[in-house]
């Protein structure tokens, strides 16, 4: 045996693979135009939906989260590593003014403010209620927060002895700008905390939470009342230029904060992180199926092709081509096919974003009537997601590759006696 | 083995070879048990009624089918001994096919699809292009080298396939009846370019024919009946 | 011709291709069974949030003192028997509930919070959160029961538990504050730690000696079925001249603006998922024309006319539409079938909370729906075929034959 195989020159088949495969692959692609535009377009269909409905997603998420961050709660916040989930009055940060200038000192960081706070007991006249007394820096937060911007009635913060409200709480109190309001908590070390100060304002931000149980005063007087000391607070609440890379800002601020803990947006908004996570499962789900039901497409497609090109396999094979070659061939055609509709997928989309990140568009219904406390932007910028459009492009890539399985095991089968029959 | 005879004269040696196709239970008998020499250098026509066995036989020979029985050595090589890749090289480098409907690649130039063979064999480019174009040429149809095979007449594209089989320097050009779809003159033609290249190259060639005209120019002349040889006789 | 014989053609060029078309019906499958799953997904989320808005205290419909809702307080009340129950003549009342609810504040020795004060029948409240919600301890007696329930995140809170005092303060009829110490008798766990945070209850009756008026703030009313509502409305705006007769879409305008919402996601689904499978199907019918393009030829040649041929390829695509939207249809349903009590959704309780849904998903699929689909596919099956059908009358006899 070994001298007959001998005769047989083999060991030069080694690339298996003439050099010129993919220019032929790509001839063949145009064999049948309509199919290849109808398939390549079946990709770039996915491709397109999934990447443009999460530039369109993401677009409102970042719109959604700065909104958030920028109404009350900041893009992160420095805290005692306790008070997040014990908001107890001794869970402090110290010194704050130089936790502060490290803060501000980082990269894309606009501003930090510090805040302390207590549970305490409202009243006006014969009435009461349970709030939260925030001490801010007024000026530094009527820069940024959307809150301080939410007047109803009045004026925000401009000196001592003044308080903001919110709506709700101003309506259960029966108090109107110019009222006087009496707060009522325990101070640290145990003393009764007291404070009276003038309505200065009265804030309507739609969130009922904020409305309801916020009332704003100077941090001095604050400190005063609760008995702190003037370089202590509850979180210093950081603010950033840019939201899309706020989480990497928290990062390098945790690295400067020690021994303070960092919370980024994520961890201060968790309901909107789920919100994001929720809807991006929804969206993967629909991608998935999309993703299956067009490798479907591709393996039909390529049967088709395996059918009408029987009797050139066939001759394929006779003159001496392996199965492994041709199946080589065909996957060179489907990377073509893939790339293709890659090409015509990423080149609508991005046309599209560009488009929309000049223009915007606007959403079909007022979000804001759905959900006042997400606070949603009524037009969206939406930008592109390369993460995602590389992982529609894979996943199709694999599809696609797959979808060669079902003719391949034709193939190997393929008796090319009665291939070349086929034409007859 | 030992009955291969492998003289040096021989390229195909068929010794009882039988096949039979099994249809819906009825058993055909496509070829019983035939005995058949090929020198090297003839030229032999395969004739014969329809359904005789003529396409059976070429296909066992050229290691597209498997016998039931009996041995074919193919210039010495026992074909029934060989694994489906070893068929694929032994067609590959010794043998070369030409097709009743000549199979070309259809996205392929005239000069690609001769191409095509070569770099199956690994050929290096610049000797794959001279010896493609060399071919074509030898065949009177260099000038047309740059069209595809829908842009081409029925006897072109038999020359291109004809360009294909023998640009290998196979030893034995297997043919399925190459002029069924080919007018008289251009059979002429086609049998003349297959003389010229059996006396000049020495190329074994078998072929099978319902023309008498092919038939008349084979060196020597097989009939086929029921599966067996009836008649065998030097022209 | 006759639309038996065109039908059994197409039917037999189906067969003829088993393979292919078999392919071509898995996707159709596929996108069908997971529009219906989906489908019934976003029904049950959407009657998960008007469900969990009704539960909320609120009911259907509300009947409320004018003014309470921008500042409610004992002070908007009316006066209603204790013993008031609806006019016969309203079908489908699932039950009802009068309730004392004024803004309040409860102090332990750890922490002080605001709160809403609630006082119930606890015999009434078998139509709120409250009949259904984990209750650790006990529920209340009566309306006379003067004991309280917080919720579990509350008395987290509070640093408080079981048996243990608190101290509420509200304002009296009079407009005076009035101070009374309260025992907690249980703890709930509702679905939302939000209402955990916010609702406390006692009995009615507690509430009205403790604000010293023999009054109440709402009467809550439910319904078996949605559709009744309208006809209640009507029949309580009459019977409560001088108060607010609300439904719950007007009460909660969030959940309703989600309904809207759910609505347009059912559809924006299905066209997403058709969208991807119009490519493979146009393609399986176009190579399903062009194979038999010699055989349409030679139809042509011998009389056929256009129409007999758009048929063919009209029903062609609408046979395999139709097997695969059949069995689709049956795929999803057992698909829902096997989520069984739900889909779990606790890995992003918060986020699905601040929406008031739970955080089970209950598939609900609705007939209605599922003809809807099995509809709008079989439309874009006839849709898809009209480019082959099209590409079929071009083909010239002549021409067809020659190839
Ligand atoms: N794949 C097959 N399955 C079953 N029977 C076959 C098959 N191939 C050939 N046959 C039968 O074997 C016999 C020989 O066929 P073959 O093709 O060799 O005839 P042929 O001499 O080439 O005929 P023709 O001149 O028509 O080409 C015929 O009876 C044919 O019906
Ligand atoms: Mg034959």
């Amino acid at each position: 045996m070994a001298e007959i195989s001998a005769e047989i020159p083999t060991s030069r088949r080694s690339d298996g693979l003439p050099a010129s495969v993919l220019a032929i692959a790509w001839r063949n692609l145009w064999r049948n135009p309509r199919r290849t535009w109808l398939m390549a377009g079946s990709i770039a269909f996915a491709i397109w939906m999934l990447a443009f409905s999460f530039a369109l997603q993401k677009g409102a998420f970042d719109v959604m989260t700065d909104n958030g961050a920028r109404l009350w709660i900041g893009h992160a916040q420095v805290q005692h590593p306790d008070f997040e989930d014990e908001p107890l009055l001794e869970n402090l940060i110290a010194d704050v003014p130089r936790l502060r200038r490290s803060m501000e000192a980082l990269d894309g960081v606009v501003t930090a403010a510090p805040r302390a706070e207590a549970a305490a007991l409202v009243s006006a006249g014969e009435r009461s209620f349970g709030a939260l007394v925030v001490g801010v820096e007024a000026v530094a937060e009527a820069q940024w927060s959307g809150l301080a911007g939410a007047v109803a009635i009045g004026r925000y913060l401009d000196g001592a002895g003044q308080a903001f409200v919110g709506a709700a709480m101003a309506r259960n109190l029966g108090i109107s700008v110019g009222d006087e309001l009496v707060m009522l908590g325990t101070a640290k070390e145990g003393g009764v905390a007291a404070a009276v100060a003038e309505v200065a304002g009265v804030f309507s931000t739609g969130s009922a939470a904020l409305d309801r149980s916020l009332a704003l005063i100077p941090i001095a007087d604050f400190r005063a009342a609760w008995n702190l000391a003037p370089d202590e607070a509850h979180r210093l609440v950081v603010v950033v230029d840019n939201v899309g890379e706020a989480l990497d800002t928290a990062q390098a601020a945790a690295g400067a904060a020690a021994p303070w803990r960092v919370l980024d947006w994520q961890a201060l908004m968790p309901e909107v992180k789920q919100f994001i996570d929720l809807k991006l499962a929804g969206l993967y789900f629909l991608f998935a199926i999309i993703a299956i039901i067009i490798t479907f497409s591709v393996v039909n497609a390529f049967l088709m092709t395996l059918f009408e090109r029987t009797a050139e396999f066939g001759m394929l094979k006779a003159i001496g081509m392996r199965p492994g070659s041709i199946l080589g061939q065909l996957q060179c055609e489907a990377l073509l096919l893939w790339a293709l509709g890659v090409v015509l997928g990423v080149t609508v989309t991005l046309g599209l974003v560009l488009w929309l990140e000049a223009v915007g568009m606007p959403m079909p219904i007022d979000p804001n009537e759905v959900m006042p406390g997400l606070n949603m932007p009524d037009r969206i910028y939406p930008s592109m997601g390369w993460g995602v459009a590389s992982v529609a492009c894979l996943t199709l890539l694999a599809g696609t590759q797959l979808a060669l399985l079902v003719p391949a095991v034709r193939l190997r089968r393929l008796n090319c006696v009665e291939a070349l029959r086929t034409q007859e | 083995m030992s009955d291969v005879s492998v003289g040096n004269g021989v390229v195909v040696d068929c010794a009882g070879v039988s096949r039979t196709y099994q249809e819906d239970a009825v058993p055909v008998h496509a070829l019983r048990g035939v005995d058949f020499q090929f020198a090297r250098g003839d030229f032999v026509s395969l004739s014969g009624p329809s359904g005789s066995g003529k396409s059976t036989l070429l296909n066992l020979i050229g290691g597209l089918d498997r016998a039931d029985a009996g041995t074919i050595a193919v210039d010495g090589v026992a074909v029934n001994a060989l694994s489906e890749s070893e068929l694929s090289d032994l067609r590959l480098h010794k043998i070369g096919f030409v097709f009743q409907s000549y199979n070309l690649i259809p996205v392929l130039s005239a000069q690609e699809n001769v191409e095509f063979i070569m770099q199956l064999q690994g050929v290096a480019p610049g000797e794959r292009a001279e010896r493609a174009v060399e071919s074509l040429a030898s065949l009177g149809i260099g000038e047309l080298a740059h069209r595809r095979p829908g842009e081409l007449s029925g006897g072109q594209q038999q020359r291109v396939a004809i360009a294909r089989a023998i640009v290998t320097h196979p030893v034995l050009l297997l043919a399925d009846e190459p002029s069924a779809n080919l007018d008289s003159g251009t059979t002429e033609e086609l049998l003349k370019l297959l003389r010229r290249l059996n006396d000049d190259r020495g190329i074994s060639i078998l072929t099978a024919t319902h023309d008498p005209m092919v038939m008349g120019y084979a060196k020597r002349r097989v009939v086929l009946r029921d599966g067996a040889i009836v008649e065998d006789s030097a022209n | 011709m006759p639309i038996k014989l065109l039908f059994q053609m197409s039917v037999r060029n189906i067969l003829r291709h088993r393979r292919r078309n078999g392919m071509m019906l898995a996707a159709v499958v596929v996108a069908v069974a997971a529009v219906v799953m989906m489908n019934s997904l976003i029904r049950g989320m959407q009657q998960d949030m008007a469900d969990a808005a009704v539960e909320n205290l609120v009911g259907h419909v509300k009947v409320l003192a004018p003014g309470y809702r921008d500042d409610p307080g004992i002070q908007k009340n009316f006066e209603l028997a204790s013993d008031w129950r609806p006019p016969d003549g309203v079908a489908e009342v699932a039950g009802w509930a009068m309730r004392v609810r004024v803004p309040a504040v409860i102090m332990s020795e750890r922490g002080t919070r605001g709160i809403q004060f609630v006082g119930v029948n606890p015999r009434q409240e078998g139509i709120s959160f409250l009949s259904s919600a984990r209750m650790a301890g006990e529920s209340l007696k009566d309306a006379s029961d003067g004991r309280i329930i917080i919720g579990q995140a509350l008395a987290e809170q509070l640093e408080t538990g079981l048996g243990r005092r608190l101290v509420i303060i509200t304002q009296g009829a009079d407009g005076l504050n009035r101070e009374a110490g309260f025992r907690i008798a249980g703890l709930y766990d509702a679905d939302g730690e939000g209402m955990e945070k916010f609702f406390v209850f006692t009995g009615v009756d507690a509430l009205q000696k403790m604000v010293g008026a023999a009054v109440f703030t709402e009467l809550s009313i439910r319904l078996h079925q949605e559709p009744a509502l309208f006809a209640l409305k009507e029949i309580l705006v009459e019977l409560f001249t001088g108060l607010e007769v609300l439904d719950w879409r007007e009460l909660e305008p969030q959940a309703a603006a989600m309904f809207i919402f759910a609505d347009a996601a059912v559809l924006i689904w299905f066209f997403v998922m058709m969208g991807a499978l119009v490519f493979g199907l146009v393609n399986t019918l176009v190579t399903s024309v062009m194979e038999r393009i010699r055989e349409l030829g030679m139809l042509r040649a011998v009389g056929m006319r256009p129409r007999s041929v758009v048929a063919q390829v009209v029903i062609e695509s609408s046979v395999l539409m139709l097997i695969g939207v059949a069995v689709g249809i049956a795929l999803g349903l057992a698909g829902i079938f096997a989520m069984g009590d739900g889909l779990d959704l606790s890995l992003w309780s918060e986020g699905v909370e601040s929406f008031g849904m739970r955080t089970l998903l209950r598939p609900v699929p609705l007939f209605d729906d599922v003809l809807l689909i099995a509809l709008l596919s079989l439309g874009l099956g006839v849709v898809a075929s009209l480019y082959p059908a099209w590409r079929a009358i071009k083909i010239k006899p002549l021409e067809a034959l020659r190839r």
